[in-house]
């Protein structure tokens, strides 16, 4: 038996109908299909339309099977978690390699213009998506950016979302316009593949410019994104589910807030997430048994999943084929001595803070999931 | 190139498995009584990820080329950016843990 609290018995209640409903699905194993499919054609006009009529998604479609989504107000993974991973959703959905079927649905334009505030990490999200369909597209698509909010417009400019596509004069117009003192300053995002590990040099690099000091503790913080991208190399891309070397992407930004004084780090792969990793890893077995006091039905909860493969590794002596790896990803918190870690991956989040020299830990279960592994660090600058 | 990956097939270029079978057990090999091998952390590499030096280092005890304790003894690290010390102890904590001979070494080149 476990007592739940008032928010966790209603985020229960939530994803069970949800279940229910068909609203969720998931697939862990299997290999990925790019077969033609009219009933996976199918699936996606219901899946958008039970969207589009519960007003989770502003969608709109054409003659010819072309869908439009307009993107929020807001979007971030902090409040705002269901309603901005619904929209990476629906891109991803929309924008495969090969359509499902002739006429069958597919992306046309996602529309920027109603969106008024974007974190970094959902910012990144949204611009690796977008690199994904430009990829599959090779490399046609155009922003339209006449009506976009220029708080927005910067944002993605400094970020190097505009460096996707060839330069149109409406996106050299607003980059004129582009600064601003007291807004949240970004890096140009690192899209590179498996290994690479030395390109974290560049964000450094940025970062050390924008807050005009050294990174404190910045080797620690490496080695956590060393770790990510081994991930990346090691687990988060199988064969045996159908992915190539040319799928095997990450993105790793950053930003700071010269007003707060906050300075954020994220990193992100588009790979299978790391719930669904575990099974077929040395500390699977262990993983069970760390669950085996949870409810049968839980235990494949992707945040329990989450938070017992970081809790293994802290307390586990034995080598296993992930070493260390997201152990690591704390170690730049604890030696800030403040802030927090956020992984989101698949439908859970496991979020690691340090306040006052004592450390909290906070599992969370999404209904939308990330597609991927998204890596947050943030922490306060202390004069 | 940092060091990064624990094994040839992570594509890093530059990983701990690499490291070992190519730089630190020739070295160990060829040590005269007496001599120490000289580690220095901070003269170029950004940072050493877990995967790195679990495989690096610890898998000398771990496929049965060396006990822990004459390792330890043959290593003296060395670095002059207190961040690195960090890396240290890790190194000494990992080789400390690896059990001895506990696995088959094979080649992911």
């Amino acid at each position: 038996m476990k007592i739940y609290s008032r928010k966790q018995r209603e985020r229960i209640v939530r994803w069970n109908i949800a279940h229910r409903k068909g609203l969720i699905h998931r697939k862990r194993t299997g290999s990925r299909s790019s077969t033609p499919s009219p009933a996976a054609a199918s699936a996606l006009h219901n899946w958008l339309t039970e969207r589009t009529e519960s007003g989770e998604i502003n969608a709109t479609i054409n003659s010819k099977g072309f869908v439009t989504i307009t993107l929020p107000r807001v979007m971030n993974f902090s409040d705002q978690y269901e309603s901005t991973a619904v929209q990476i959703n629906a891109i991803r959905k929309l924008a495969p390699r090969n359509r499902l079927f002739p006429n069958s649905l597919s992306l046309g334009l996602v529309n920027f213009d109603q969106l008024e505030a974007i974190s970094t990490s959902a910012a990144l999200v949204l611009t690796a998506e977008l690199s994904k369909w430009d990829d599959h597209k090779r490399h046609r698509l155009l922003p339209r950016v006449d009506n976009w909010n220029p708080d927005i417009f910067s944002r993605f400019y400094q970020l190097g979302f505009f460096e996707l596509f060839r330069k149109t004069a409406a996106v050299e117009k607003m980059a004129l316009g582009v600064g601003g003192v007291g807004e949240v300053r970004l890096v140009q995002y690192i899209k590179e593949k498996t290994g690479a590990a030395s390109k974290t040099r560049l964000l450094k690099e940025a970062i050390t410019d924008i807050i005009g000091d050294n990174i404190s503790k910045w080797p620690i913080l490496n080695s956590g994104l060393s770790e990510a991208i081994t991930n990346v190399s090691q687990h988060a891309y199988p064969e045996s589910q159908g992915f190539s070397q040319d799928h095997k992407h990450w993105y790793l930004s950053g930003g700071y807030n010269p007003i707060t004084k906050e300075l954020k780090f994220v990193f992100y792969d588009q790979g299978i997430g790391i719930p669904n990793s575990l099974p077929s890893s040395e500390i699977w077995e262990k993983v069970v048994d760390f669950l085996s006091f949870v409810p049968a039905m839980e235990r494949k909860h992707d945040e329990l999943l989450l938070k017992a493969a970081v809790e293994i590794e802290r307390t586990s002596t034995e080598e296993s084929d992930r070493g260390k790896g997201l152990q690591d990803l704390l170690e730049f918190i604890n030696e800030r001595g403040q802030g927090y870690l956020s992984i989101l991956s698949q439908h859970g989040l496991y979020k690691y803070s340090v306040k006052n020299g004592s450390s909290r830990v906070k599992s969370e279960r999404f209904i939308y999931p990330i597609e991927g592994t998204l890596i947050i660090w943030k922490v306060t600058l202390i004069e | 190139m940092d060091p990064s990956g624990r094994f040839y097939s992570d594509d890093s270029g530059a990983s701990g498995e690499q490291f070992r079978e190519e730089h630190l057990l020739p070295a160990l090999q060829n040590l005269q009584p007496g001599e120490k091998i000289i580690v220095i952390l901070d003269d170029g590499p950004e940072s050493y990820g877990s995967s790195f030096l679990t495989e690096g280092f610890a898998g000398i005890v771990k496929y049965g080329y060396m006990e822990a304790r004459p390792l330890l003894d043959a290593l003296e690290i060395e670095y002059t950016d207190p961040d690195y010390e960090f890396f240290e102890k890790k190194i000494k904590k990992y080789i400390s843990e690896a059990k001895f001979a506990s696995k088959d070494y094979k080649s992911t080149k």
